[in-house]
């Protein structure tokens, strides 16, 4: 299996620029997944994760920007690995998400993340399709239920 | 007046035992959809929480012999319903975990009432 395969091929992006805020509205709106930054030429620059957000509670969020609490991002990865390298490096790194570059579309360009979830995924053994069947069981049971 | 923990943690946990497989963990994660799970003993007393770093960090070995008992961390700090939410950030902060275990303000109280997840607060806070 290769790191494209288990990856999720949407990523929620924000500039340096932008408000913590908005990066928090910003995970509300996309099941708190963390905030790929990016520099306004598409390259990644780095990733606000939950945790570095929490820490600024009961804060003016409008006043901070993303580029304060990011925690810079100098790996890459290309999504053709093969899914045991990539585990190694999240191992060995201790990053909880890898951030996939495209390695065809200039320097940088995010095209996916890789998390420490995806791998539960993996390891669990559970194949996509089948997890979806198991978690759409309950609402298929209630729907067919006439009281 | 100050926050409390019980204003936001949510009641309940999915728990495995200490002796259950990390593939079986990793199983009962995904089909509950949750990134944690508490691990529990005979006496449904809190061990320790597993959360996915837990189950990667167990990557190479053997999964179906691998216990929860050996890649749980263990449970060694306490909140409860009437700490202050500032606090406990600081600990999740500190500790580096986005799920706290709330236990019981009975003193010595190991019995589980719910957990505080990181993602609760960042709602609260995308709230305004």
């Amino acid at each position: 299996m290769r790191v494209y395969d288990l990856m999720d091929r949407d990523v929620v992006f924000c500039f340096p620029d932008d408000s913590v805020a908005d990066v928090v509205r910003m995970m509300k709106a996309n099941q708190f997944r963390p905030v790929v930054v990016v520099h306004e030429s598409g390259e990644v620059w780095g990733l606000v994760s939950r945790l570095a957000v929490i820490r600024f509670y009961g804060q003016d969020l409008s006043r901070i920007r993303a580029e304060d609490v990011m925690r810079p991002y100098r790996i890459e990865i290309d999504p053709q690995w093969p899914i045991e390298t990539a585990i190694e490096l999240m191992k060995k790194t201790r990053h909880e998400h890898l951030i996939i570059v495209d390695p065809h579309a200039g320097p940088r360009r995010p095209i996916g993340i890789l998390s420490s979830f995806n791998i539960v995924q993996y390891m669990s053994g559970i194949e996509t399709g089948h997890f979806e069947q198991l978690l759409k069981m309950p609402s298929e049971w209630s729907t067919a239920d006439p009281e | 007046m100050e926050e409390r923990v019980l204003r936001l943690m949510r009641k309940g946990a999915i728990t495995c035992g200490e002796e259950t497989s990390t593939r079986e963990v990793a199983q009962i994660m995904m089909v509950n959809a949750t990134h944690y799970c508490v691990v529990i003993n005979r006496q449904r007393e809190v061990v320790g929480i597993i959360s996915s770093r837990s189950i990667l960090k167990a990557f190479g070995s053997d999964l179906d012999r691998t216990r929860a008992g050996d890649i749980l961390v263990p449970y060694t700090f306490t909140i409860t319903p009437s700490t202050a939410l500032k606090e406990a950030i600081q600990l999740m902060d500190r500790r580096k975990i986005e799920h706290l275990i709330v236990v019981s303000d009975r003193p010595g109280s190991k019995a589980i009432l719910g957990l505080l997840h990181v993602e609760d607060i960042v709602d609260r806070m995308a709230e305004g």
